[in-house]
């Protein structure tokens, strides 16, 4: 697995804090965040809820900012990027799958998947290329003309993941993409997206209260308060064996630790 | 919490939220006050010819006003009831019961409507005295206008606007007990699901639709005035079942072919634009039909007024060449008359114009079958230019005639069409020529319209030699004993007075050369008269229109204002992929011109034939006054478009 992890780093947060709410009633939810991924990883993010994953996660996509600290991608400094230097960043370079698609609900599968590549009308050719390969590798050729509302919860996901992954971006970010799907269509999800990911070196930042899910990821971290409270690395073993691991430390991570959606 | 207390925490709430809907209640109850009061005040008429005109035409108005402002309170309840679904479902989670909440909402919508109407009545009240100074300036009185408050209208007011809130109030309740509770917590997600319409049908529906439309065209140029009724009422059902097709299936087909041309390939602009119009056009066919039919209506409206009262000199010029024109035999009147100006230190231009009156027939060239007997007055070009009026002269034995109705005669068909005809005058022999060639239709009178016989103008050759022949009959002088000549050499006295404010003093003048119980036909005279009754039709239609507009571009802006929440989410999601806000707003903007302008275009559309087809009644270009008339409805409308694009921005920005 770490065979496809090189030394380049990807991603870089230092010190993020982040809070709420107004000077002095503010509520602290990132406090102080140091984070390295290299290019190439699969890292989960596993916590209570309401431990700030989301908040996390926000802020190292870029779509949330953080009030103390810094983010670099590919060491581009992203917190102080104006918005449009940003909204042409997240185009060209991150995607974003999300537990509840996002897709939009008048556009088709096809429409959908193609929505980010479509800005610059050019390369037309090139696109419907890259559309096929995804579509393809995600079993969904078939669904191209079909409306969000006429597809399955994985298959929704799928076509969320194709416009995540179509222009290949350096770096995918995830909140909980399985939280709303049954384990067999989660776990074909998680395959593909594995499998992908392996085939094209890119890096996913994954969400997940799922042990299963974060089962398949190549490193693991625990948050809790705010805080990394602890981290695993897959290494070289199986799932199976890193599933124990992750349920490990969340045994000792405190009681409720099971995210409830 | 006291249900009052909700009541007025809810309301607090909804006033900020439907500000503009509160705008076009008050405007519309202000109006209809005004239009009532208008109605009954007995001190307008008096100044007025037929009163019962002036009262009838605000009858009328009211009514149209009623018929707008129940379509849009009607259609908004709706939106609003479907938009406050979920607080509407909330209220029946925590435990009130569906009369509890049938009972809130009552409360609601009566403090709500009672607030508004008095809100109407006593802005109505305020402005009334604007009205008043605008109608009488309009109307050309001058003086003071004195204001009466009427309590009747007050009271008719207020019983008219209960009433609809009683509809609005049934509407509700009959809303509340038939919805779920999962359609409540639904209704904000439940907007109409996309899916791609069979081809073959949408594209016969869709071709119907723009065919049922250009036929309605095709035939409002062709309908004639014994087919008048029945014509107009096909023309009208075929545009309006071709517009409903139109917005139903012929708007989503076409979009839809554009983008299965696009293979998936849309681009974020179409994405914005032409997916979300496709899918919401047909769930949205009747209120833009509606939307539609109202704007053209508006429109036609407010075209026709205008150019009544814009060409109002014009026509009443081509009716009476001369301020004046005195006919023989009137015992002196023109000597007296021309005395009775000199008195008054008035500066006039008096020529004589000489004519001749008597039967004929007009022939269709290639068969004499088709004649018809009228009395003609011919007169000589030569005399009528020396009095400054534009007329060539014809060709010798050549005729022009000179028919200020001649538009409105042949309805749509060119009067010109079937020309040459021929002319016969059986009384003279034909050694003098007996025959004229009909060769021009001119849409004018070459004479004050009220004199008798069909107008021919002939040249002065021509006209000596028709004179000289008629003159000739041996029973000629027998004929002018009679007190009604069958046929007469005549002459017209015209008077020209080039000062306005003479003019006018000239025209009360002159109603006493006129002989008893006729009535003066005279260009000022005339010219006031029609700026009156075309004042009157402005005024009315202008406010009307307003409101009109008013109405259908609030029911696009609600609706917008709903879709833009229902988009949210989409907008978000937009933002993540690395969408800038600029452009996500340049698609909503190309979304936004299509919802505004389709219904607007079509409508213009629409009004262009039906002002066409009204056309015949003004003599003059209509051209000039409907394209202003048309340009400042556009104007007014793209207000509502930069409001939508406001709260549109307004959502986007929020979206991260
Ligand atoms: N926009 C916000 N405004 C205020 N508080 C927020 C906001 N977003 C999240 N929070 C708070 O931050 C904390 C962490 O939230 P989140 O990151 O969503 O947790 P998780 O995803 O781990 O469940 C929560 O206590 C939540 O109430
Ligand atoms: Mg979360």
């Amino acid at each position: 697995m770490n065979t496809n992890v090189s030394q380049k780093t990807m991603l870089q947060a230092q010190s993020i804090r982040k809070s709420y709410g107004k000077k002095g009633s503010a509520q602290q939810v990132l406090k102080g965040i140091d984070l390295h991924v290299a290019e190439g990883e699969f890292v989960g993010i596993m916590g209570p809820s309401g431990s700030g994953k989301t908040t996390l996660l926000n802020v190292l996509a870029t779509i949330d900012r953080p009030t103390e600290g810094k983010v670099l991608i590919e060491d581009a400094d992203v917190s102080d990027m104006k918005d449009a230097e940003l909204s042409a960043f997240r185009r060209k370079k991150l995607g974003f799958v999300f537990q509840d698609y996002n897709l939009l609900d008048t556009l088709t599968v096809k429409e959908n998947i193609l929505l980010p590549v479509s800005l610059g009308r050019r390369n037309r050719s090139g696109a419907e290329l890259a559309y096929q390969a995804i579509a393809q590798s995600l079993g969904i050729e078939g669904l191209a003309d079909k409306y969000p509302h006429e597809l399955s919860g994985g298959q929704k996901q799928r076509t969320s993941a194709g416009r995540a992954l179509i222009h290949r971006p350096a770096l995918v970010f995830a909140d909980e993409p399985t939280g709303a799907l049954d384990s067999k269509s989660a776990s074909n999800l998680l395959d593909t997206i594995s499998k992908l990911n392996l085939e094209r070196r890119g890096t996913i930042v994954m969400v997940s209260h799922d042990p299963v899910a974060s089962s398949y990821c190549s490193r693991v971290i625990f948050l809790k308060d705010g805080r990394i409270y602890s981290e695993v690395y897959r290494g070289d073993k199986s799932r199976q064996a890193f599933f124990k691991d992750i349920m490990d430390v969340q045994a000792v991570l405190g009681g409720e630790a099971v995210d409830v959606v | 919490m006291t249900l009052f207390e909700l009541v007025l925490r809810s309301m607090r709430k909804n006033i900020k939220h439907y500000y503009l809907y509160f705008f076009v209640f008050i405007f519309c109850t202000s109006l209809y006050f005004v239009f009532v009061t208008l109605q009954h005040d007995v001190s307008l008429p008096d100044r007025m010819d037929g009163g019962s005109v002036f009262s009838q035409a605000f009858l009328a108005a009211g009514f149209l006003l009623l018929l707008i402002v129940s379509v849009f309170t009607i259609y908004a309840n709706r939106l609003f009831f479907n938009r406050r679904s979920r607080e509407i479902g909330l209220y029946q989670l925590i435990g009130l019961t569906k009369r509890g909440v049938v009972q809130l909402l009552l409360l609601e919508n009566t403090l709500l409507g009672i607030g508004a109407l008095v809100a109407g009545i006593v802005c109505g009240a305020l402005v009334y005295r604007i009205f008043l100074v605008l109608i009488s300036s309009l109307l050309g009185f001058d003086g003071v206008v004195t204001v009466h408050f009427s309590l009747s209208a007050m009271y008719q007011t207020a019983a008219v606007f209960a009433v609809l809130i009683v509809l609005t109030s049934i509407q509700m309740v009959r809303m509340t007990y038939r919805t779920t509770l999962i359609d409540l917590f639904q209704a904000e997600n439940r907007h109409e699901h996309p899916s791609t319409p069979a081809n073959g049908p949408a594209a016969v529906f869709g071709l119907l639709g723009i065919v049922l439309i250009l036929y309605g065209y095709w035939q409002s140029g062709r309908i004639s005035q014994n087919t008048l009724f029945i014509g107009s009422l096909a023309i009208l059902g075929s545009i309006i079942a071709g517009t409903y097709l139109l917005f139903r299936v012929t708007i989503g087909w076409l979009f839809g072919r554009i983008r299965r041309a696009a293979n998936g390939h849309l681009g974020l602009r179409r994405a914005l634009s032409l997916a979300p119009l496709m899918h919401r056009m047909r769930g949205q066919a009747n209120s833009l039909t509606v939307i539609t039919v109202l704007s053209a209506m508006t429109l036609t409206m407010v075209a026709a007024a205008y150019s009544f009262y814009y060409s109002a000199g014009k026509d009443t010029r081509n009716a009476l060449p001369y301020d004046f024109a005195i006919e023989n035999g009137e015992s002196n009147a023109a000597k007296h008359f021309g005395e009775e100006l000199d008195a008054k230190g008035i500066r006039y231009d008096h020529r004589k114009v000489d004519a001749i009156r008597l039967t004929g027939k007009i022939c269709a060239v290639p068969s004499l079958s088709a004649c018809e007997e009228t009395t003609l007055l011919v007169l000589p070009a030569e005399q009528l230019r020396q009095t400054g009026a534009d007329i060539p002269v014809p060709e010798p034995w050549n005729a022009a005639m000179y028919d200020g109705n001649a538009k409105l005669d042949r309805l749509t068909q060119d009067p010109n069409a079937d020309l040459p005809k021929t002319i016969e005058m059986d009384l003279l022999k034909s050694e003098s020529g007996n025959k004229l060639q009909l060769t021009d239709v001119v849409n004018r009178f070459a004479m004050n319209y009220n004199v008798y016989g069909d107008q021919l103008v002939v040249s002065e050759t021509t006209f000596r030699a028709l004179k000289a022949g008629m003159t000739a009959l041996p029973q000629y002088e027998q004929e002018q004993m009679k007190e009604r000549p069958d046929y007469a050499a005549v002459a017209f006295d015209t008077f020209q007075v080039p000062d306005k404010p003479q003019r006018k003093t000239a025209s009360e003048a002159y109603a006493a050369f006129v002989p008893e119980g006729s009535h003066p036909f005279d260009y000022e005279r005339e010219y006031r008269d029609k700026l009156q009754s075309f004042g009157l039709f402005i005024f009315i239609t202008g406010f009307l229109g307003l409101v009109f507009l008013i109405s259908t571009g609030s029911m696009l802006y609600f609706k917008q204002m709903t879709e833009a929440e229902q988009e949210k989410r989409s907008f978000i999601t937009l933002r993540q992929l690395g969408f800038e806000k600029k452009d996500i707003l340049k698609g909503i903007m190309r979304k936004q011109l299509f919802v505004f302008t389709i219904p607007l275009a079509i409508g213009i559309a629409h009004a262009a034939f039906a002002v066409k087809t009204v056309s015949v009644l003004v003599p003059s270009s209509i051209v000039v006054p409907s394209a202003t008339a048309m340009g400042g409805y556009v104007l007014i409308y793209f207000i509502f478009v930069l409001l939508t694009m406001g709260y549109y921005k307004k959502i986007v920005k929020a979206a991260i």
